[in-house]
């Protein structure tokens, strides 16, 4: 029974986002799995470790530019570009997040920021001659078909993306659970007693940092194989407090907040822009309102009131099915 | 009294914060199972000595020996992995978590390896029903807050929290930095009746501001003032020493010069 109740909200979430699916058009299904995998490592560093990053982009660059390297220059199979996105999203993250975990909230903000310009700058000026600059690199033709789930296809890149963002979430939810989440929450509010308790919090941080990272570059290379081309536009400055912007959206540290976040953030991108135009408006004036009201976000506001409901839905219940008994 | 062995050994420590000596070469011995008191009145240097005991800062000058070993230059974490646990004057816990998990975090790094493959591997949930939490949660009356979030803790819950996570670490030497500030009279007892069961378990060593709650408790009385330490020894004496009574006593107490504060 606890095991079950323990998959059964995951179960509940995917089942919804997949009878979404059937109600929406297929690039916005993979849009939104997608990106809310790019945000769930931005929503980990922000409400389990206390941690802002504004350079999340440069993760999700490397994660996307590892697997196009590998496209353009070596070979075809999607799976083994993922995998490569994976490993070089842990590399960079152990490189650079031993100087960037020392620094607190706000230059570690401005730190990631800074390294995503960096690449950037990298992608687009200094490595013209194997990025392609501005124009990127193609590959969409010369990906290879894959057994049992095609990536090439859309609609069976959904259900990849489907399955990958039910195990990332597992894992995240494991991770709220284990002794270690409890120090990432408490590295977030008071490091010094976690110090004096004798945890290393240098460590503890340094692989939130990892983890996060490495979830952001899996979602960088599932955007490559997905769109078939990579250019230096995925790392732009202009774009990186996107997933500031859907984790605060969504609900800073709930679990199922960078989901909702990222269906609400791209249904208002899709249909307001067509409406209106000028969507990032309205979305600047919705982050203003969801922060002056408590800073829940969607899910933080509604998951209290859907638990609420569903319990006394349970109590009302309980007592007709103990005398069919 | 004698052939206890020595915990803590100073050797003129000192500490100055750019012109201010805060701790003036203070040597100062403590043994096994002392039940021991600093006392001093606001700017004595008695908190920054014990920050420097724990690790908080380094001292300018001097040595500071755990078990005789040189632990001067070591991080806090060091000097907890040699049984060394301490609370702070503004009551530190987790107030993000559950009383229960608070105890977890404490208990894990104590009696378990806290590898960070380890901290993976385990969840909270495991350690909530482990004989050595349950047993505290029952010492330190905290079961009926078990899973209550301690940011919703009264002071002296929360006072009583953090030093339930110090004990439950079964550290060498226990630190408590001002444990009854800001505590009503019926909290403080609460937290000196949970002090007395540890009496003859742990080394204790007591900084407090004022004197008149833990008097009855130490065995043995520091007296500093202006970051040295004006008279060390029995409580009674100490407080009857001419230097005590002209530097603490005036201030902290006004019901005569014939006695003890009460």
């Amino acid at each position: 029974m606890g095991i079950l109740r323990w998959w059964s909200g995951l179960l509940l979430a995917f089942g919804l986002v997949a009878v979404l699916r059937m109600f929406v058009p297929l690039p916005f299904a993979n849009e939104i799995m997608i990106f809310s995998i790019y945000t769930i490592g931005c929503n980990f560093l922000l409400g389990r470790v206390g941690l802002i990053s504004f350079g999340q982009p440069a993760y999700l660059a490397v994660g996307a530019y590892a697997a196009a390297f590998y496209f353009y220059y070596y070979g075809t199979n999607p799976y083994v570009g993922i995998l490569l996105g994976i490993a070089a999203g842990i590399l960079v993250s152990l490189v650079v997040g031993p100087l960037f975990v020392r620094l607190r909230s706000d230059y570690f903000a401005l730190v990631n920021l800074a390294l995503a310009v960096i690449i950037f700058f990298l992608m687009q000026k200094v490595l013209a001659n194997i990025t392609h600059g501005d124009n990127g690199l193609w590959f969409l033709t010369s990906l290879s078909s894959t057994p049992v789930l095609d990536l090439t296809r859309p609609n069976q890149f959904f259900v990849f993306a489907l399955l990958v963002g039910f195990a990332v979430w597992a894992f995240y939810k494991y991770l709220d659970d284990t002794v270690y989440g409890a120090c990432c929450l408490g590295t977030k509010i008071n490091e010094d007693k976690l110090r004096f308790l004798g945890y290393d919090s240098f460590r503890i941080r340094l692989l939130a940092f990892v983890i996060a990272n490495t979830t952001t570059a899996l979602a960088g290379a599932m955007y490559a194989v997905y769109l078939g081309f990579v250019s230096p536009e995925i790392t732009s400055p202009a774009r990186a407090a996107d997933p500031v912007v859907v984790t605060i959206l969504g609900g800073v540290g709930t679990l199922y907040g960078p989901l909702v976040g990222a269906i609400a953030y791209t249904g208002m991108k899709d249909v307001l822009s067509k409406a209106l135009g000028n969507w990032e408006l309205i979305i600047g004036f919705l982050l203003v309102f969801i922060m002056l009201a408590g800073e829940r976000g969607i899910w933080g506001t509604l998951e209290p009131r859907l638990v609420g409901l569903w319990s006394s839905l349970w109590r009302r219940r309980s007592p007709a099915e103990g005398r069919e008994m | 009294m004698t052939d206890r062995a020595e915990i803590i050994r100073t050797e003129a420590v000192t500490k100055r914060f750019g012109g201010l000596v805060a701790v003036d070469q203070v040597s100062y011995r403590l043994k096994q199972y002392d039940v021991a008191g600093i006392i001093g009145s606001n700017g004595a240097g008695k908190t920054t000595f014990f920050n420097l005991l724990t690790g908080y800062y380094q001292p300018d000058e001097g040595v500071i020996r755990f078990r005789e070993e040189d632990i001067t230059r070591m991080s806090p974490q060091q000097r907890v992995a040699r049984g060394l646990m301490r609370t702070f004057q503004l009551t530190s816990t987790f107030d993000n978590l559950s009383v229960v998990d608070n105890l977890v975090l404490a208990f894990f790094r104590a009696h378990r390896k806290a590898t960070l493959f380890q901290l993976l591997r385990n969840t909270r949930k495991r350690l909530w029903h482990d004989p050595k939490i349950l047993h505290t949660l029952e010492t330190f009356s905290l079961q009926g807050l078990r899973d209550r979030m301690v940011k919703n803790l009264s002071l002296g819950e929360k006072r009583r929290l953090e030093i339930a996570m110090a004990v439950l670490t079964e550290p060498t030497v226990l630190l408590l930095d001002e444990p009854l500030a800001g505590l009503a009279e019926s909290e403080i007892q609460g937290v000196l009746d949970v002090l007395r069961m540890q009496v003859g378990r742990q080394t204790i060593l007591i900084v407090e501001h004022k004197l008149s709650h833990v008097q009855k408790f130490l065995q043995r009385l520091t007296v500093m003032h202006e970051g040295r330490v004006i008279a060390d020894g029995d409580p009674d004496e100490c407080l009857h020493h001419p230097e005590v009574r002209r530097s603490y006593w005036q201030i902290e107490v006004t019901a005569g010069d014939q006695g003890a504060p009460a």
